[in-house]
């Protein structure tokens, strides 16, 4: 076959062009690695990510603390939270409704009075572990102004830090918080013949007072805060060891993928331009050969690049491959086949280099964007999604994240892969008809 | 073996090819010769069916460039202008992998691509990467690569643009031998002392035409018998000096070229002692003199009204 000499010639000249092995190997391993280990900038901390679904525990939360908790969890763009007993909240996170279960403990009120330490429990499902990670790196990162803010009160209010640990104060306390906003008022409202009241009333205004001062100044609320994580699951293998990788290392080696597959299709203008190209045509080599094997030559570079980087991923942060032999190197062919079809078409399509370049590179960023590349695919909102279907990079993260996340079988629910591998065809089949209609018009030379 | 008529290439409104004619025999090394522009690129690129021609005819072999271009691309080799090679391999694996296009392999791909790389001089540096070639060997191995599957015609177009006279030199040699060895050979130059010394028959070329054609003899004819004297004349000389002198039968005053007032005379020697005494008479001297015996340049400059640039 004539196309194969076409494949080995510029395979030989890829492994022999030190900065093509640099540019689409070393140079995505280091970013890639980079980018993993610095997780929590950037990536994840934007908001307009889709919301991740959470689940707050019921039980012993008054309906006047869920309120704000709900405000002030949703303003930070990352969750929608609903709230349930701690049964529902256990099944929901068990059956993936709910990405993690927020359970503040029964006694909250009498903690806050008391200014003992509340501990929150982050209940995480196993099967998203990326989602629940996010929920817990938030729960921290606001831990920080909150544990200033006691230090702060402690230092400005000592007596309010040894309180009256009264059991009937507290109980009776807990009494006006029950019931939905209304009724709180409502009772609030009966309570002037009560004689707790007036101690209460005191008491009350004066900590929240100083309180809201505080948080004024210190832009946070004034409650101490305890993380506690707790794994759902007896599942196999250590809940709490989230590989980060198995996300990042896919979703950014399919974006540098598309980079080296990118350049790899424009050496069509390069052999134009350098005149290999004419000698060939006036070989007994046939445009179908030609076309072909440039090509079949991208798409074999593009896969030795995943491979390489999943290998490097696999071997030095533990990167999930998969356990299905077949899932993972169906995925990354097909992956090759579609990517290096599209590039070649981009490429045949622009007069020169450079205009290939232009146009490759802002197709590259904006099939990232939209593709599932610059955030994990389930992370998308619904529009982009549906936009981020026709891009085939779509479907590449879709069936790497199926493989390296999910440990599933793609033979199985094969949507991916057909997606993959049928635009892989009309890719080659427009390609072909782009470099006739370019040959007819003189445009090869 | 090659027979054009009439051929046209169009690109656009520019006629890149203009009408040309001519016809090569085989085992001929047939020049074509035309300053940067002239169309000679096109014309070879129209040969080798690379470009379907837009007029006339042209068949290699028997078979024609737009009717039969496979069979004419199993006839012909072709040298291209630029360095028509992977810079990032070395020379062997160039060779191996237009051989192997070809359908060579094994053991007569090696005999090939040995032999050829003993004839580019090249055997020692096969193994290292072409971009650290120097200009004369990469000209020497883009010529090799055109006879990878030893072609009947080999087409050669400017194979030694921007190397030193020695590389030249060498090249030259090896387009002679392969000629003297039975290859047809299309050459073509904007370097006049390179088609004089090595063609058989040259044909000149200018804005897509022929302007000229046949051997050197035959050219040189064409410009006539003339000898052209230049020397320096004062401007207020001019218009004295031509009507003293358009009158004469032997010779044509054809005006101020390159600074010089330009005489074409039939027998130069004959004219220079009137003109000497006609100076003195004036009193001026006769200065910076030069007389010229008909050739190819002149031919050349007189056709085309360009000088062959670099
Ligand atoms: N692909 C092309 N498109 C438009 N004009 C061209 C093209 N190729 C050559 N020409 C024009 O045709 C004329 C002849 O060019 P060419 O055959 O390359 O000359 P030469 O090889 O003698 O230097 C020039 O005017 C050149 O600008
Ligand atoms: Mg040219």
């Amino acid at each position: 076959m004539r196309m194969l000499q076409v494949v080995r010639k510029d395979l030989l000249r890829f492994f022999r062009d030190r900065r093509a092995l640099v540019v689409s190997l070393v140079l995505p391993l280091i970013i890639t690695f980079i980018m993993g280990l610095s997780f929590g900038g950037g990536v994840f901390g934007k908001k307009g990510i889709s919301a991740i679904r959470i689940v707050g525990v019921t039980d012993g939360i008054p309906q006047m603390l869920r309120d704000p908790l709900t405000e002030g969890l949703e303003e930070t763009g990352f969750f929608s939270v609903t709230w349930a007993d701690s049964n529902t909240a256990d099944e929901m996170v068990r059956g993936g409704e709910a990405a993690a279960a927020i359970v503040l403990p029964d006694d909250l009120v009498e903690r806050f009075f008391q200014f003992e330490p509340i501990r929150i429990r982050v209940w995480k499902d196993p099967g998203s572990p990326l989602k629940a990670g996010i929920v817990e790196q938030v729960i921290e990162r606001s831990l920080s102004p909150i544990q200033a803010g006691e230090a702060v009160y402690a230092g400005l209010w000592p007596e309010d830090i040894q309180p009256q640990r009264n059991q009937e104060w507290t109980s009776t306390l807990e009494s006006y918080f029950q019931g939905d906003v209304q009724s709180v008022w409502k009772q609030w409202k009966q309570a002037d013949e009560d004689p707790f009241w007036d101690i209460f009333q005191r008491e009350f205004t004066r900590i929240m007072d100083r309180q809201a001062a505080l948080s004024d100044a210190m832009e946070g609320p004034g409650v101490a805060l305890e993380v506690e994580n707790k794994a759902m699951t007896d599942a196999e293998g250590p809940q709490d060891d989230v590989n980060l990788f198995n996300y990042f290392l896919p979703t950014f080696s399919v974006f540098f993928l598309m980079f080296g597959v990118a350049a790899a299709a424009r050496d069509f203008h390069r052999e134009r331009e350098m005149g290999t190209l004419n000698r060939q045509l006036l070989s007994p080599l046939n445009d179908r050969d030609f076309v072909l094997g440039k090509w079949m030559a991208a798409a074999i570079q593009g896969s030795i690049q995943l491979l390489v980087l999943f290998l490097a991923g696999a071997v030095l942060f533990r990167v999930n491959l998969g356990s299905d032999p077949w899932s993972l190197p169906l995925a990354v062919i097909l992956t090759c086949t579609s990517a290096a079809g599209f590039f070649l078409l981009i490429t045949l399509v622009c007069r020169t280099e450079k205009v290939a370049d232009t146009l490759s590179t802002i197709t590259v960023l904006a099939a990232a964007m939209l593709g599932g590349n610059m955030m994990p695919v389930d992370q998308l909102p619904d529009w982009v999604r549906s936009v981020g279907q026709y891009f085939f990079n779509y479907w590449a993260n879709v069936s790497f994240s199926r493989v390296m996340v999910s440990d599933e079988n793609l033979l199985a629910t094969p949507q991916p892969l057909l997606m993959l591998g049928g635009s892989t065809v009309l890719f080659l089949v427009a390609s072909l008809v782009a470099y006739r209609i370019r040959r007819a018009k003189g445009g090869v030379l | 073996m090659i027979q054009i008529e009439n051929l046209v290439k169009k690109f656009g409104s520019i006629r890149a090819v203009d009408g040309i004619s001519f016809s090569v025999q085989k085992g001929e090394l047939f020049g074509l010769l035309g300053p940067n522009g002239a169309g000679k690129t096109t014309t070879i690129n129209v040969l080798s069916t690379l470009l379907p021609p837009d007029g006339g005819t042209a068949s290699i072999g028997g078979y024609d460039v737009a009717g039969d271009p496979s069979a004419v691309r199993r006839l012909i080799g072709i040298v291209p202008q630029e360095i028509a090679l992977y810079q990032d391999l070395p020379a062997r694996d160039n060779l191996n992998f237009w051989g192997r296009l070809y359908g060579m392999s094994g053991k007569a791909l090696r005999m090939r691509v040995e032999e050829l790389l003993e004839m580019a001089d090249l055997r020692q540096q096969a193994g290292q990467k072409v971009e650290t070639y120097s200009g004369g060997m990469k000209r020497r191995l883009n010529l090799v690569v055109g006879l990878i599957h030893a072609p009947e015609v080999l087409y050669l177009d400017e194979p030694t643009v921007g190397i030193d006279a020695q590389a030249r030199g060498r090249i030259l040699e090896l387009i002679k031998e392969l000629s003297g060895s039975g290859l047809t050979v299309i050459y073509t130059t904007h370097y006049l002392e390179e088609a004089e010394h090595l063609c058989d028959r040259i044909g000149v070329i200018d804005r897509g035409s022929m302007v000229a054609l046949g051997d050197k003899e035959e050219l040189i004819d064409q410009v006539g018998d003339q000898d052209h004297i230049r020397f320096h004349l004062p401007t207020a000389r001019i218009d004295e000096f031509t009507r003293a002198f358009s009158g004469r039968q032997d010779c044509v005053v054809s005006g101020v070229v390159r600074g010089k007032m330009e005489l074409l005379a039939t027998d130069g020697a004959r004219l220079l002692p009137d003109l000497q005494s006609w100076m003195t008479a004036q009193g001026e001297q006769l200065e910076q003199l030069e007389v010229e015996r008909p050739n190819l340049e002149t031919l050349y400059l007189n056709l085309t009204g360009r000088g062959l640039r670099e």
